[in-house]
């Protein structure tokens, strides 16, 4: 295996356990820190696969997505917008 | 090349260090910047972390802070070098007025991220080692034990106050 292989594969294997660490969290909002590491994971694994500069975009837009998404489940459980 | 076990090591030593010194710099743990960051803070002080961790565990969680400039540094220098780096912080940028976030941490995260990449990356690391350093580095945060890395944090956080 080449340096990207074991990257790939350790970015996987990290999104797993994330993965696994969400499904067994109850409590919601705890679940999201988990949530977040499995973006980290794929938004890496985005740009290992695909080393191209538009590859980086793809990513970053993946990412804004997953937070946007987290952002609006945190919000929607602490009784809707304050200030935002 | 193959990948070395030690670089890696190395690279997620200097992500975790770059990325939290600047959200502490950016004072995260201040506060919950939105309202889900905050409720998240509570829920993780209620099961028994330290609420400032907490607040910045939630800031991270709901905004792009430095911990994704760096990931999404790493991916810019690997992808296009120190360009591909600034790219990603203009994407960060974008990313954190569209979160409502008002600060500078993600972007400022990302410009630092990318010179420290590619400086090592002139030294015979890969700016692969440094996505892969990130994700290991934001694992130890937010993916191992809440109640230890926001009790981590909140002592940061004290000794920026203090």
């Amino acid at each position: 295996m080449n340096s990207t292989e074991i990257a790939l594969a350790v970015c996987g294997i990290i999104a797993l356990y994330a993965a696994f660490r969400v499904m067994l969290e109850k409590d919601t909002m705890k679940k999201l820190p988990f949530l977040n590491v499995i973006s980290f994971a794929i938004s890496g694994s985005i740009v290992l696969l695909v080393p191209h500069p538009l590859a980086i975009v793809a990513a970053a837009a993946y990412f804004v997505g997953s937070t946007l998404e987290s952002n609006a489940i945190a919000s929607t459980f602490a009784g809707g917008p304050r200030n935002e | 090349m193959p990948a070395d076990p030690l670089h890696i090591l190395i690279a997620a030593l200097v992500c975790w260090l770059n990325f939290v010194t600047i959200d502490i710099l950016f004072k995260l743990p201040e506060r919950g910047g939105v309202s889900g960051a905050e409720e998240i803070g509570r829920h993780i002080e209620k099961g028994g972390g330290a609420l400032h961790g907490g607040y910045m565990m939630g800031n991270i969680v709901s905004s792009p802070d430095a911990s994704a400039g760096t990931l999404l540094a790493s991916c810019g220098v690997y992808a296009a070098g120190i360009p591909g780096g600034l790219l990603a912080a203009l994407l960060v940028y974008i990313g954190n007025r569209i979160c409502h976030d008002p600060g500078y941490a993600g972007t400022t995260g990302c410009i630092t991220a990318t010179l420290i990449v590619y400086g090592f990356t002139l030294i015979g690391f890969s700016a692969a080692d440094f996505i892969i350093g990130m994700v290991i580095a934001i694992l130890t945060i937010q993916g191992i034990s809440h109640v230890h890395a926001s009790r981590l944090l909140s002592t940061l956080w004290r000794w920026r106050e203090g």
